[in-house]
């Protein structure tokens, strides 16, 4: 039994890690956050350099790594950071999705890597529908064997500057059938599309995106046509692996700088630290943390079991779920009013960590679906 | 990362199994798996088993009749155990006083009282607790006064387990009021045949019979009974502690609990659906399976880094919290799960010899008591505030 990452992960989450704290300043990062862009392209070409990117994705893609451990390992290491740049949404979700397609849409995956290109999955429909396979875009078959597809997808994150979306769309079966999938590959200047951009409460921008008979060829179609549910399925259960690990470094950063606080506020002439109700709060934070990363480290470890990767992945996303929010909560709390402010850095953690929920489906849904799995 | 066992761990898992299948009393695990406490016999027969194949003191070692078993073979034993419903090795000899005794006993000692650990010659139980001194245990009063060759003890222990069985105890005293209270504390062995002791049972809130109150008035000890130096038996109190500390996962128990309140949710009613069905249900009980599970990994990882040299420290904490959390909350959904078949309190219904109704489910019988008596979870072997102020001073350095 070992628990311990390899060498070479250690050393690329310690090199992360150091680079995050002496490199990514939080106040700058919170300027990028909640500007128009939503995150800093400096800072992008900047982390680019380091290899991150190729860390995520394999090795015949012109990546080193993409394995579920290098995944979690990686994503911790810019939970710490708090990084607002699009990693999970080009290096994991579209990436994944790309590296299934035709020879010109792996040739994309490449691009990303030499910073040609952004695509962006645009799958979800609907705000509280968390289904991997709610798909009520429509594709229409037209005479001449081209298609059409018309919808909207709401929630993508980063969508505004992308040069590709990745289209979940339907020709046949009922909104949530997992037959009759398809994903179409476009670039973003299309006709017929329409993006909406909005602020949101833990940085980057998100998109509303409405397509209105948008023609796509037949070669822009990643996977078979109607076939394609399992490669949208993959991509999101390892953007569930990879918001989970960077949920668990977020918690780690927000521990530290809780304890921190902990020890220098003092209140009645002594640290808070030392009272009794303050230190079994802390206490029992740790001890949830400690559950919160086993709970990745099993899902880490079934990911690529077939039958045991999505009921895992489910225990761990709603382990995450409930302890991030816990976390978030009572580290503000711990801190008084400064956990209050802008300026400190908590805050921004807490609010990420909240978010997370609100991806890939909250702590309610997966432990519906681990129930039914 | 390796979550494997080694091929060696492998075997011998395979051998436990199939030793417990081949030597365990149907009677006693039926008591076991339905919480029931079992005779004294029951507990002996077991150890005589246990230890004709080496096994009642796996971790000793060789010199002593152990086998050196390593941290995770004694967790593989223990979760063995724990699946097949065997009796617990009854800890206050073998797994406590045993290595206080290798680490801080004369070798005089170690030769006498250890072999009649294995061959059940005695029955031990542990003097920490007295009515004034519970989480704060080093302000006990039980005071060991030196009188040539013996000490005279007298004072007052309680929580005593199983001390109606026992005939020796090892006992924290007070040998001295100097300095602070940890400094004057000593740790004697006091055979409960002495004149002047007397065992007075406290029967607990299910009705159960498993710890006692003990009365010293003028007990004669000879002082060949102290262990170690007088006046260091706090740092011996503390040695063991960490022993006690280990081991409270509790995951394999736990996980056959589980088993066992799923087959009565299929079996059992709501709405007119089995209770299985019921989202509220599930969604208790999946809970604590994701809870279940994330323990497991987090007791896993525990071992390796003990497997790896890196001593258990606060961590102990942490399982210790989490095993008898979860544990209480399956006993707790149980109950919930029986609805008001709840009510019924018949453990005897269990026990082979019962002349009364049949209780249905059977397991009804002692589900509200083992409730009720699984509080003491928390409670016990340091309540689990007190494992938070240790995460607080040990890990979290505040």
């Amino acid at each position: 039994m070992d628990f311990k990452p390899s060498p070479e992960r250690q050393i690329l989450f310690d090199t992360l890690k150091k680079y995050f704290e002496n490199e990514y300043s939080l106040s700058d990062r919170n300027i990028a956050a909640h500007s128009d862009l939503g995150y800093s392209k400096k800072a992008w070409e900047a982390m680019r350099d380091l290899g991150i990117l190729e860390s995520l994705i394999d090795p015949e893609l012109d990546g080193f790594g993409g394995t579920a451990l290098d995944i979690s390992t990686v994503f911790e290491a810019l939970g710490r950071g708090l990084v607002v740049e699009p990693f999970l949404e080009v290096g994991i979700l579209a990436a994944k999705v790309l590296s299934k397609g035709n020879e010109a849409q792996k040739s994309l995956v490449k691009k990303i890597l030499e910073n040609e290109c952004l695509p962006i999955l645009a799958h979800s429909e609907t705000d509280t529908e968390y289904s991997k396979s709610f798909v009520e875009t429509k594709l229409s078959v037209e005479a001449d064997g081209s298609y059409k597809i018309s919808g909207t997808k709401r929630m993508i994150k980063h969508a505004s500057e992308a040069t590709h979306f990745l289209v979940t769309c339907r020709n046949t079966g009922d909104a949530s059938s997992k037959e009759g999938i398809s994903i179409a590959c476009i670039p973003t200047d299309r006709e017929g599309i329409k993006i909406d951009s909005f602020a949101t409460i833990d940085g980057g921008r998100v998109s509303d995106l409405t397509f209105t008979n948008v023609n796509i060829s037949s070669e822009e179609l990643v996977g078979e046509l109607g076939m394609s549910y399992s490669i949208v399925s993959h991509a999101i259960d390892t953007g569930i692996l990879a918001i989970c690990s960077e949920a668990l470094g977020i918690m780690e950063r927000i521990k530290e700088l809780t304890l921190e606080y902990l020890k220098t506020r003092k209140q009645f002439g002594v640290p808070i630290g030392k009272f009794q109700a303050i230190q079994h709060r802390m206490a029992q934070l740790l001890v949830e943390i400690e559950q919160a990363r086993s709970s990745v480290i099993n899902a880490t470890i079934y990911f690529d079991d077939e039958t045991e990767r999505e009921k895992t992945i489910s225990a761990a996303k709603f382990s995450i779920g409930k302890i991030g929010t816990l976390v978030a909560e009572e580290s503000i709390q711990l801190h008084g009013g400064m956990g209050m402010t802008w300026e400190y850095d908590l805050g921004h953690y807490a609010k990420r960590l909240v978010l997370i929920d609100h991806e890939f489906g909250d702590e309610d849904f997966h432990l519906q679906k681990y129930i039914s799995l | 990362m390796d979550l494997n066992f080694t091929k060696k761990q492998e075997n011998f898992q395979i051998e436990v199994r199939s030793f417990l299948n081949d030597n365990l009393e149907p009677q006693v695990v039926e008591k076991v798996k339905n919480g029931i406490p079992i005779t004294k016999e029951d507990s002996e027969r077991w150890h005589q088993k246990l230890n004709e194949k080496g096994w009642l003191a796996g971790t000793w070692p060789k010199k002593y009749g152990g086998k050196e078993w390593d941290v995770v073979e004694k967790f593989i034993f223990e979760e063995e155990c724990g699946s097949a419903g065997a009796p617990r090795i009854v800890p206050f000899g073998v797994g406590m006083l045993a290595p206080v005794l290798m680490k801080f006993g004369s070798q005089e000692q170690r030769d006498y009282w250890l072999p009649r650990m294995l061959t059940g010659e005695d029955w031990w139980c542990q003097g920490y607790s007295e009515p004034g001194s519970g989480s704060d245990l080093a302000s006990l009063k039980t005071s060991a006064v030196r009188d040539g060759d013996y000490y005279i003890v007298n004072g007052q222990k309680t929580w005593t387990t199983f001390a109606q069985h026992a005939n020796m105890i090892f006992c924290l005293v007070r040998t001295s009021n100097e300095g602070k209270p940890q400094e004057g504390i000593s740790f004697i062995l006091i055979d409960m045949n002495s004149p002047g002791i007397e065992v007075r049972p406290i029967i607990t809130l299910d009705g159960s019979h498993e710890v006692n109150e003990i009365f010293f008035s003028d007990v004669k000890v000879p002082v060949k009974n102290l262990v170690g130096e007088e006046n260091k038996g706090w740092t011996y109190a503390k040695y063991l502690l960490t022993h006690e500390r280990t081991g409270n996962a509790n995951v394999a128990v736990s996980k056959r609990k589980i088993q066992k309140l799923k087959k009565l949710a299929d079996d059992a009613k709501k709405n007119e659906q089995p209770l299985s069905n019921d989202p509220m249900f599930a969604s208790r009980l999946a809970q604590i399976e994701i809870d279940l599970q994330n323990l497991e990994i987090t007791n896993l990882r525990t071992l390796a880094s003990v497997e790896n040299g890196e001593a258990p420290g606060a961590e102990s904490s942490i399982i210790k919290i989490l095993g008898s959390e979860i544990e209480q909350d399956i006993d707790n959904l149980t109950r919930k799960s029986l609805g008001k078949r709840a009510f019924v309190n018949e453990p005897d219904a269990l026990s082979t010899g019962y002349n009364g109704a049949e209780v249905f489910p059977k397991a009804a019988a002692y589900a509200s008591g083992k409730y009720f008596n699984h509080r003491k979870k928390s409670i016990y072997a340091g309540s689990n505030e007190i494992q938070k102020n240790i995460i607080s001073k040990l890990m979290l350095n505040l």
